[in-house]
């Protein structure tokens, strides 16, 4: 039963990050709205007993994919759309 | 432009690189044990240098120390790979399990506590994996950091 | 006309894919109980025998499947050269003029 909870959490929590990646118009948020959802995926990853995709999915989807995002908004615009 | 951040996240990120590596190297050298490798051990040793350039703003030129130390661990693992065939076995055949050198050990059958000394060339391709992950990780970061002006490098 | 076929190609992909996935499916009917389970056993069984090391998934990628890492070190390699090729500092060329 608390397995079950727990499970039911880390999708919602899943779920809403991913609806938040897509929903912030500026893109530092939507980067770091991005490295959240890859840390619940990774949680996701633990419960389903997979705890080398689950290290391996925390290192790069966490670290190092949120900080090349931002590398690279920050030598372009930092806004959605077109100007 | 010094991106340097504040004192507080300069002092936290002096406390935790560290450990992280240290992580990191233990994640490559008992890939054989426990769950982990060479590519997460990789990737944890690179997101400690991603945590020093975001928190210090300045880094030093290792950009061909990094070059070569991916070029190095990708060509010792291709030789460990071809070495199974000089022995007259197939590409990645372990030549060294059980043999009494290098990680020769032998483990008992069944459910055991894990000794480090055991693998044959299991740990030796980890830590080549280990090595050219870790560098080939930090050397985009570097190279992306510098690109975008988030960082200077120091001489 | 073209809608009409595209929906009937759909329903034939659609048809071979529920085939395929319910022919992997166990006899009892569980889920998680595959029916083609000789190269699992394999592996679980002799991996320590063969690799003298615990840890089975670290065998399989290192020694069984070792091509499959093979690729992927070389992609990494090449993912770091198209780095290091798009950001280089490049010196201008004159063009035109004198050459």
């Amino acid at each position: 039963m608390i397995y079950f909870i727990l499970q039911l959490l880390v999708l919602t929590g899943l779920v809403i990050t991913a609806v938040a990646v897509i929903w912030f118009k500026d893109l530092i948020s939507a980067a770091i709205a991005l490295g959240a959802s890859s840390l619940i995926l990774s949680l996701q990853f633990y419960l389903l007993r997979a705890p080398d995709v689950a290290i391996a999915e925390a290192a790069v989807g966490a670290a190092l994919t949120t900080a090349i995002f931002i590398f690279a908004i920050r030598a372009s615009e930092r806004e959605e759309g077109y100007k | 432009m010094n991106w340097k951040m504040s004192r507080v996240v300069r002092t936290v990120t002096d406390i935790m690189v560290v450990p992280i590596i240290v992580y990191g190297i233990y994640l490559i050298i008992h890939g054989h044990l426990t769950p982990g490798g060479g590519f997460q051990g990789g990737a944890v040793i690179a997101s400690s240098t991603a945590l020093l350039i975001v928190s210090y703003g300045s880094f030093r030129d290792y950009k061909k120390d990094f070059s070569s130390m991916e070029s190095l661990g990708l060509t010792l693992f291709i030789l460990l790979a071809i070495f199974g065939i000089l022995l007259g076995a197939t590409m990645f055949h372990n030549f060294g399990a059980g043999t009494g050198g290098l990680f020769g050990g032998t483990v008992p059958e069944g459910i055991n506590p894990g000794y480090v000394n055991t693998g044959g060339t299991i740990p030796m391709m980890n830590i080549m994996v280990g090595l050219e992950v870790a560098a080939a990780l930090s050397l985009i970061l570097w190279m992306m950091a510098k690109a975008s002006d988030s960082m200077e490098v120091e001489a | 006309m073209r809608k009409v076929f595209a929906m009937l190609a759909l329903l034939v992909i659609f048809a071979f894919l529920l085939l395929a996935v319910a022919e992997l499916r166990g006899e009892d009917g569980g889920f998680g109980e595959p029916v083609h389970t000789a190269m699992d056993d394999y592996f679980l069984q002799d991996s320590q025998s063969h690799n003298q090391a615990n840890n089975v998934v670290t065998a399989i990628l290192f020694d069984y499947r070792g091509l499959d890492t093979l690729g992927e070190a070389t992609v990494l390699f090449s993912a770091v050269s198209g780095v290091l090729t798009v950001l280089r500092k490049v010196k201008p060329v004159k063009r035109g003029g004198k050459e």
